[in-house]
């Protein structure tokens, strides 16, 4: 009864003060001075995914008990958590709030159970349909290649990925060793994108079998032919016997070929490949020395790989850089200079300088040179601009050949899974609006993750999706009234004598339970997940329950604007803002 | 995080009167929750004779009887008698009375009534003053807080009065805290107080945002902040003996609670550790009790 009552006559009035009406007609908003509203902004941990995957919706997934549910948000925007669960340096976990509380989630770990738990239900991804009449040729299949096919497939292009081996993957199957990325998960990943319709042609080099004149069919090419030349020293003796390069041996060993290794190796370099061979030299029964210019601060190799390196018996060597391999009574012999740091060089790190007359020698039966990759440009088309040994593209991946796109390796300095995922996305997305006649730069606006770079094709093909704020949510924006400190759930790991004697996985997949209670542990920064407080908490009783987008809203009519749902809200999912009168 | 569960009935409407981030409107609309529609409240002078609204409205969905200040105790005890000669054993009867309607001018009347173990739910809504009246000091008043009638000139040398100690020592069946940021808290214990027969006494602390000097949005933050830094512990009390106390994982200093109000801004170091040493007595006494 939203109304005011009127007595015309004292005769009208009840006998004793007996209330008549609710206070409905008295609309307190109208006391208000300041508007809380929701809002979802968005979480530190997505905005550094260079994938772009929706962690804090994939990790609510979990806690709420709907792994497959999380499985298929995952999906949106990663072809491959099983492989980045495992090798993804996790960027987003050096972000996640909860580190500034106690520890960060296990982020790469729930990723991975997620890809696990769901191939143990027997979960498949739907095929697609290929309505759209225009054709996309992929060069390469590796994770760069399979992710922008993938994409464009749920675009609704048909697609064909074209390899010049005669495996898929690329460097993830040639680069990484199994004990990190088991052959198993990364089949069953690129098996799930030949489900949904992408054909890929292996046995097919791109220059030789294969000009882009033959590609006339296509309407768009995406070249991400990766990065697999090994860089050399440059120092005399490198060409010589028993001087492998770290990629090619790295490539053997990981493909099952027999090798030819001495007792004792040195192992030339500091980054992730020089500890993958370094790791698996070990697991062949022999001993790897690591000889590193710069200090282990300065090593590019992941830091979590370096420990492990270390506990299996893997040495390393700072600061020496060897000047000249030589040959004396069948060992090799490198001579070596002793190097101090000098000052910071472009890279931000602190330049080796060689310590005159240092020079000593180390003896090895075999040195791998594990310098960095290159990548191949004799096949490129004419027309592509280059730079730093980089093929230069735009944000969109497009180069300056009209309906050619490059990613991956090929175009960036930062060589990881995440990277070369993001940048396959990133091309798909480009590829769909090049043939659409949309503009890129418009459409990658829309739908960055905060202030990007990386984005969320999910919002390109769910425009009507929950909006979301750019605003990253920092630690001093939520609520720890309402965490409890707890400890970061840690994956099991087999023990350094059973690791070092074959090439199965270090760590395994947290079992469902664990997997519930770290899921549990998420803030869910930024994103409301119907915690209630809101509700509990309104002293005037004015956020209503409605279905929607939104489960919540506040009932203006009413609400005085105290703020208590603003300041009550664990995750800064609510904003306030000054009333404009 | 765990999703926090509470009755979706509403029987506190809305265009009420209270201000903004009000805590005895929290209070009373999670009150109204757990004791259902089924209820008759009576009010004696505090604020809650002004928020459900003026005369011919009112913003709660249960009958109230309005009442003079001291009478809390033996209004409740009329109308349970009114309702049971008609018959109606069912409808339950509960005072909302402010800390000066209780620790004060009420106090007469409730003990009255809890001597005779009158059939009923007593509230004590305390937010520690006469803060409908323009924050005057109330024997419920912290030590060294300020007031109108306590100003920063002549501090409140008092400390608060102990009213579960005296409702104990009445031997009623069911006594109990509760404050706002504990909602399931709360609701258990309102609910259990609905399931006794007999004077049930529940002590509500009910942060006042202008009379205590904080802003709107800091209410439910100082209602909790005042049972973990154990000012105001959350406890239960069963036939004036059997103590039980839910007992907090995070213990803070006083300090954090007294920091964020602005009755408390002008305190010395030392006025502050005496409150400490204060509260850190009374939890031991407390803990004593409950041992015992």
């Amino acid at each position: 009864m939203a109304k005011q009552i009127h007595f015309n006559k004292a005769s009208e009035m009840p006998d004793v003060s007996t209330s008549l009406g609710d206070m409905d007609w008295n609309k307190t908003g109208a006391w208000r001075t300041q508007r809380p509203f929701y809002e979802d902004k968005t979480p530190p941990c997505s905005v550094a995914c260079p994938v772009g995957n929706d962690i804090a919706g994939f990790i609510q997934k979990i806690a709420q008990g709907d792994v497959e549910g999380a499985w298929n948000l995952v999906k949106e925007e990663n072809p491959f958590p099983g492989v980045c669960g495992r090798v993804c340096f996790h960027p987003c976990e050096s972000k996640c709030n909860r580190g500034r509380y106690d520890e960060p989630i296990s982020i790469h770990g729930l990723e991975r159970f997620v890809s696990d738990f769901a191939s143990s239900l027997g979960r498949k991804i739907k095929k697609g349909s290929g309505a759209r009449k225009e054709k996309v040729a992929v060069i390469g299949s590796g994770p760069a290649g399979l992710s922008c096919a993938y994409h464009l497939t749920r675009l609704h292009y048909e697609v064909t990925v074209f390899e010049s081996s005669s495996f898929t993957g690329g460097m993830l199957r040639i680069g990484i060793p199994s004990y990190r990325l088991p052959k198993e998960v990364l089949d069953r990943e690129i098996s799930e994108i030949e489900t949904l319709g992408v054909e890929i042609r292996t046995g097919i080099p791109l220059g030789e079998d294969l000009g882009l004149d033959d590609l006339r069919d296509y309407q768009a090419v995406f070249i991400a032919t990766g990065a697999h030349r090994s860089r050399g020293l440059h120092i005399p003796g490198e060409k010589g016997r028993a001087v492998l390069s770290g990629l090619d041996l790295l490539r053997q060993i990981n493909l099952g070929k027999h090798v030819r290794l001495g007792d004792k190796i040195a192992i030339i370099g500091g980054g992730n490949t020089a500890i993958d061979v370094a790791r698996s030299v070990i697991r062949l029964g022999k001993r790897a020395t690591l000889l590193y210019r710069r200090s282990r601060e300065e090593m590019p190799a992941f830091e979590d790989e370096v420990m492990e390196a270390l506990e299996e018996g893997v040495k390393i060597r700072y600061l020496v850089n060897p000047i000249r391999i030589g040959q004396i009574d069948g060992l090799k012999r490198l001579e070596c200079l002793r190097m101090e740091l000098g000052e910071k060089d472009e890279s931000g790190r602190r330049r080796p300088v060689p310590i005159a007359g240092s020079n000593f020698f180390i003896e090895a039966d075999s040195v791998v040179i594990a310098a960095g990759e290159e990548i191949e440009v004799s096949f490129l088309p004419r027309g592509m601009e280059r730079r730093d040994g980089l093929v230069l593209t735009e944000r969109d991946g497009s180069t300056g050949v009209k309906g050619i796109f490059a990613g991956g390796d090929l175009t960036s300095s930062q060589r990881t899974v995440a990277h070369a995922i993001g940048s396959g996305k990133k091309a798909a997305l480009a590829i769909d609006c090049y043939l659409r006649g949309k503009d890129s730069e418009e459409a990658i606006r829309q739908i960055l993750i905060g202030e990007g770079p990386a984005i969320s094709i999910f919002r390109y093909l769910h425009p009507d999706e929950r909006p979301r704020s750019p605003h990253v949510v920092t630690f001093e924006e939520l609520n720890m009234d309402y965490f409890e400190p707890s400890k970061r759930r840690r994956e099991p790991r087999n023990p350094i004598k059973k690791r070092i004697r074959g090439f199965g996985e270090v760590t395994s997949t947290f079992p469902e339970g664990i997997a519930l209670e770290e899921a549990e542990r998420c803030f869910s920064c930024g994103r409301c997940n119907e915690c209630e407080n809101c509700y509990v908490f309104c002293p005037d009783a004015s956020i209503l329950k409605r279905e929607g987008i939104f489960s919540r809203q506040v009932d203006y009519d009413f609400c005085k604007g105290c703020g208590i749902c603003f300041f009550e809200c664990p995750r800064g999912a609510i904003s306030l803002q000054e009333e404009a009168r | 995080m765990r999703k926090t569960e509470i009755p979706v009935s509403e029987n506190l409407g809305r265009g009420h009167l209270a201000c903004a981030g009000c805590g005895a409107a929290v209070g009373m609309r999670l009150t109204l929750k757990a004791l259902g529609e089924k209820t008759v409240m009576v009010f004696p002078a505090s604020c809650w004779s002004i928020i459900p609204g003026f005369w011919p409205y009112s913003s709660l969905r249960i009958p109230v009887v309005h009442a003079g200040f001291v009478t809390g105790g033996s209004t409740a005890s009329g109308v349970r008698a009114a309702l049971d000669i008609r018959g109606d054993h069912e409808a339950l009867v509960a005072v909302w009375a402010g800390d000066g309607g209780t620790f004060d001018i009420g106090i007469q009347a409730l003990s009255g009534a809890a001597e005779r173990n009158e059939d009923f739910i007593y509230i004590c809504n305390d937010n520690e003053g006469y803060m409908n009246t323009g924050t005057q000091r109330s024997s419920a008043t912290p030590l060294f807080a300020w007031t109108t009638t306590t100003p920063v000139t002549r501090p409140n040398e008092n400390p608060k009065k102990d009213m579960m100690a005296i409702m104990a020592d009445h031997h009623i069946p069911y006594a109990a805290t509760a404050t706002i940021a504990y909602p399931e808290d709360l609701l258990r214990k309102m609910e259990k107080a609905k399931r006794i027969r007999g004077t049930r006494f529940i002590h509500l602390l009910s942060p006042c945002p202008p009379g205590w000097r904080i802003p709107s949005e800091r209410t439910i933050q100082v209602s909790r902040l005042a049972v973990r830094c154990r000012v105001f512990p959350l406890y239960e009390i069963e036939n004036g003996i059997s103590y039980t106390i839910q007992e907090q994982s995070r213990a803070v200093p006083v300090k954090e609670y007294l920091k964020l109000q602005g009755r408390f801004s002008h305190l010395t170091d030392q006025e502050i550790d005496r409150i400490q040493e204060r509260v850190d007595d009374e939890w031991q006494h407390l803990l004593r009790k409950a041992r015992c």
